[in-house]
């Protein structure tokens, strides 16, 4: 997508002002801890993306990015702190300058702002996985497969993908859910048609034998089929507006008898067990306010959870990013599973006292129908109510909270009033004492309320078809979905684990080049299996030591950025990573990006500087893609080892008569640089395994190296007879070693006098001549074109020549063969 | 080593796994009218509330 030419940091996190100069190639910065690496990588994140991961998101408190980005002296002015960035656009052949201010960081001032370029950089900013930390890198490794999931979906941008799996399959549940009552429907209706019918068993050839036997004593034809239209009472006059509607005595008789025993269930042994088990789980919920609490929290977040739309709470519309309002909710949700499982198994055993209590409002409603037919009509009042009042104890059953209340409902469900009994009673009476109808007003009768409950139970089981309809539609979109998404993840987990296997496999090549990885996506988990030297596969933290542990994260995280950027992943910083890494397999870490990510731009920080050399022979960065930080200050934020900087400094400190701090600074500059000379020359070093190297255990070795060097240069010149070649090398021998002298280095370890140590005792007109002394002899090991100092090459093995980075300085060492 | 060769990348892995989903639901033969509404959703409005699915599964309101 982009590589970064250069960085400008003002006023923000610790740095006050620093210019960056990438050239769109690979950089590192490096230096001690607490020197302000970490500063630039979050100026490049928020140059990039608006954000800084490291002052948002979870955990990170009252720290936020716009009160706590600025630098602590500008904290109160934000459009000071502002960071610019200058990136070439590839594959639109573009440079763009991006500048943002912490006053408003979700505007980046963008020139030029074309609809391409703002296209390409709206990617970066969804993006912000460019950046990788040591911190975040273990993420992808040791976490448990679920929470590795989330941190590989959230790398993957899956959590779109799991939102609408999660939601396809509420949908389906929600469904199946609506489905119970009105299966319970279809059941009533089945048995108040039984009842009417006068059978038994709901087959088609009795129900038209029993209809027919009333058909022919109303002279009407036989029905030969029953059909989803057939009716019962075809061809039946319809009774005229001034024809009171009569009770059908038997029909009503034994929906009474029904009645009496719904109740009778209502009131039964398995119903007072239902209600005392029902009881005694909610009354255990309640008795702990805490899971109690917990139950009204779950409620209220699955609720707060479905009306999460828009960029803000639902509640009391405090913005937020909608991602993170749902993961924040969810997190909330994911703590209360226990409280969940507890409601769903009393939710569970609720369900057969609701059928009870339906069977018994259908049957009382019928009753409650008839008596109104009565003459005078009979009211039933209680039992209306009864009927009313059972309706509420179901939607209250179902909503289960308050659960104080719902317990107390429970109580009572299997108490009933007498008055209700008594009023049934009465009605029965009413009923029995009607005249016998004749022969064709019973048929007539019988057909009435037999189609009527034909036709409700055709409509039950028309709702309940659409319903079932509804369960399997959304069920098999569900499932399709599911299918869908996993042979998509599948495909790209594949490709993953094949290659975080060889990315792995290459850096430690030495002794797990067979190393094999699986990835496992299993319902939103992803679990992570390697291979231990063929003894199995295990999780990477059973058997792997830290560092090789390290070592897969940023393999997984480069699989993984290949496969979501493919030929666009052209940046990458990674801050602090593989610092745990032991020392054999950082060469290879190296040699890997250099060699499978050639088009990526890294920015890496280390306070190694080991580190720093590895990446620089290994070709990641060139000899000046480096920038070396050798202190902070509050004050002034970073200060690098520049050597313009440095010598201007000394010069500084020596004109304000501070010898003793010029001095300082001269010392540990030269350790510094003393350091790399040796390293470069490959001079000989008194090994020390503390690696703590003084000034006067370097660069005596680096300048007797140089000149070693040059003896050998001069002897290879002789034996291939380049008498001209001869001549330069003795003249930049003898250079050399004038300036070698004049520094007294050499001198060291026998002349106390002109040790390092007596600097500081100098007055600084004394000190003057030293300081360019040094400046001149640092000058001597580089080349005069391009700055660098000299190396030899190759690095290990036989010496075969002194290059430079420019190719300008190239000095052979091998003598002609004899 | 041999890591596959490097690819446009997968940037949109939702957009994917979205498209997917509608190719299987067409080969499953489901109503194109479905289909239709779930892409406008998915794709088009970038919706993926339970909300905007269920108008989209269920555009009439479910029974009660």
């Amino acid at each position: 997508m982009i590589q970064v030419e250069s960085i400008t940091i003002s006023e923000f996190r610790g740095i006050r002002d620093l210019t960056l100069d990438f050239k769109g190639k690979s950089f590192a910065i490096c230096g001690p801890n607490g020197t302000g690496k970490s500063g630039v990588v979050d100026a490049l994140e928020f140059a990039l993306t608006g954000n800084v991961s490291r002052l948002s998101g979870e955990g990170r408190g009252d720290i936020s990015l716009k009160q706590h980005g600025p630098h602590v002296d500008r904290r109160n002015d934000p459009d000071k702190a502002r960071v610019s960035v200058r990136v070439t656009i590839p594959s639109l052949s573009k440079t763009v300058t991006i500048e943002r201010s912490l006053k408003n960081p979700a505007a980046a001032r963008v020139v030029p702002a074309d609809s391409a370029v703002l296209e390409v950089l709206r990617q970066v900013e969804a993006h912000p996985e460019i950046v990788l930390s040591r911190r975040e890198l273990i993420r992808y490794v040791i976490a448990t497969p679920g929470k590795r999931a989330e941190e590989v979906q959230a790398l993957l941008h899956l959590d779109q993908v799991e939102q609408v799996r999660v939601g396809l399959q509420k949908i389906a549940n929600t469904c199946e859910k609506q489905l119970v009552p009105l299966d319970t429907a279809v059941k009533l209706a089945r048995e108040n048609l039984l009842r009417a019918l006068g059978i038994s068993e709901l087959q088609k050839e009795k129900v038209l034998a029993t209809a027919n036997a009333q058909r022919m004593s109303l002279s009407l034809p036989a029905l030969m089929d029953l059909t989803e239209t057939t009716s019962l009472k075809d061809g039946m006059a319809t009774p005229g507006p001034a024809q009171p509607q009569r009770i059908p005595k038997a029909q009503t008789l034994a929906d009474i008898r029904a009645t009496r025993e719904a109740l009778a269930e209502t009131c039964s042994d398995d119903t007072m067990k239902g209600v005392v088990e029902v009881s005694a789980d909610l009354n255990v919920i309640l008795g702990d306010p805490a899971v109690a609490a917990s139950v009204k929290r779950e409620a209220f977040f699955t609720t707060g959870m479905e009306l999460v739309e828009a960029g803000a709470c639902p509640f009391c519309d405090t913005p937020w990013d909608l991602g993170e309002l749902k993961t924040y909710v969810q997190a909330k949700l994911d703590h209360l599973k226990e409280v969940s499982r507890k409601r769903r198994a009393a939710e569970i055993k609720i369900a057969p006292l609701i059928a009870t209590l339906r069977k018994v409002q259908a049957a009382i409603n019928s009753v409650v129908g008839y008596a109104a037919l009565a003459s005078p009509p009979l009211a039933l009042k209680a039992a209306h109510e009864y009927s009313v009042h059972c309706e509420a104890v179901i939607q209250r059953l179902n909503a289960l909270l308050p659960i104080a209340e719902t317990i107390t409902v429970l109580a009572n469900v299997p108490i009933i009033p007498q008055i209700i009994l008594d009023e049934i009673r009465e009605f029965d009476q009413v009923v029995a004492a009607l005249p016998e109808p004749t022969k064709r007003d019973s048929a007539r009768d019988w057909l009435v309320v037999a189609e009527e409950r034909l036709e409700n139970w055709r409509d039950a089981l028309r709702k309940q078809k659409i319903a079932k309809d509804q369960v399997l539609g959304t069920r098999q979109i569900s499932d399709i979905y599911a299918a869908a998404s996993d042979k998509v993840l599948a495909g790209i987990y594949a490709d993953v684990e094949k290659d975080f296997a060889s990315l792995y496999g290459f850096i430690n090549r030495e002794d797990e080049d067979k190393f094999k990885a699986h990835l496992i996506p299993s319902m939103g988990k992803l679990g992570f299996d390697v291979d231990f030297y063929g003894r199995g596969f295990f999780p990477p933290g059973a058997y792997h030591s830290e560092g090789h542990q390290d070592g897969m994260g940023l393999c997984l995280y480069l699989a993984l950025m290949k496969h979501l950027q493919g030929g666009n992943f052209t940046f990458s910083v990674l801050d602090d990573v593989l610092m745990s890494v032991d020392a054999g397999h950082r060469r290879e870490a190296c040699s890997l990006l250099k060699k499978e990510f050639p088009n990526t731009q890294f920015i890496m920080t280390t306070h190694d500087q080991i580190w720093l050399r590895h990446m620089r022979t290994e070709g990641i960065i060139s000899g000046r893609s480096a920038v070396h930080f050798r202190n902070w200050s509050v004050d002034h934020g970073p200060t690098r080892w520049d050597a313009r900087d440095v010598w201007t400094e000394i010069e500084d400190y020596r004109k304000e008569n501070d010898v003793r701090a010029a001095a300082s600074l001269l010392r540990h500059y030269l350790e510094y640089e003393s350091a790399e000379l040796c390293h470069r020359l490959r001079a000989q070093v008194e090994f020390r395994g503390d690696a703590q190297y003084q000034l006067g255990e370097l660069l005596p070795p680096a300048i007797m190296r140089m000149r070693g060097l040059y003896r050998h240069a001069k002897e290879a010149g002789n034996s291939w007879n380049q008498r001209e070649i001869i001549e330069q090398l003795a003249a930049r021998d003898a250079e050399f070693a004038k300036l070698a002298e004049t520094s007294n280095a050499e001198q060291w370890q026998v002349n106390v006098a002109v040790h390092y140590n007596s600097w500081e005792n100098l007055g600084k007109e004394d000190f003057a001549p030293v300081v360019k002394a040094f400046r001149d002899l640092l000058g001597a090991f580089t080349c005069a074109l391009c700055g660098e100092y000299l190396r030899v090459s190759p690095e290990r093995e036989a010496s075969e020549s002194i290059r430079c980075e420019c190719g300008k300085t190239m000095i052979n060492l091998l003598k002609k063969s004899a | 080593m041999t890591t596959s060769p490097a690819s446009k990348g997968t940037s949109d892995v939702p957009g994917q796994v979205f498209e997917k989903f509608l190719q299987a639901l067409n080969d499953a033969y489901a109503p194109a009218e479905l289909v239709a509404r779930l892409r406008k959703t998915l794709l088009e409005e970038k919706k993926f509330t339970e909300r905007a699915l269920k108008e989209a599964v269920l555009p009439e309101e479910p029974l009660p």
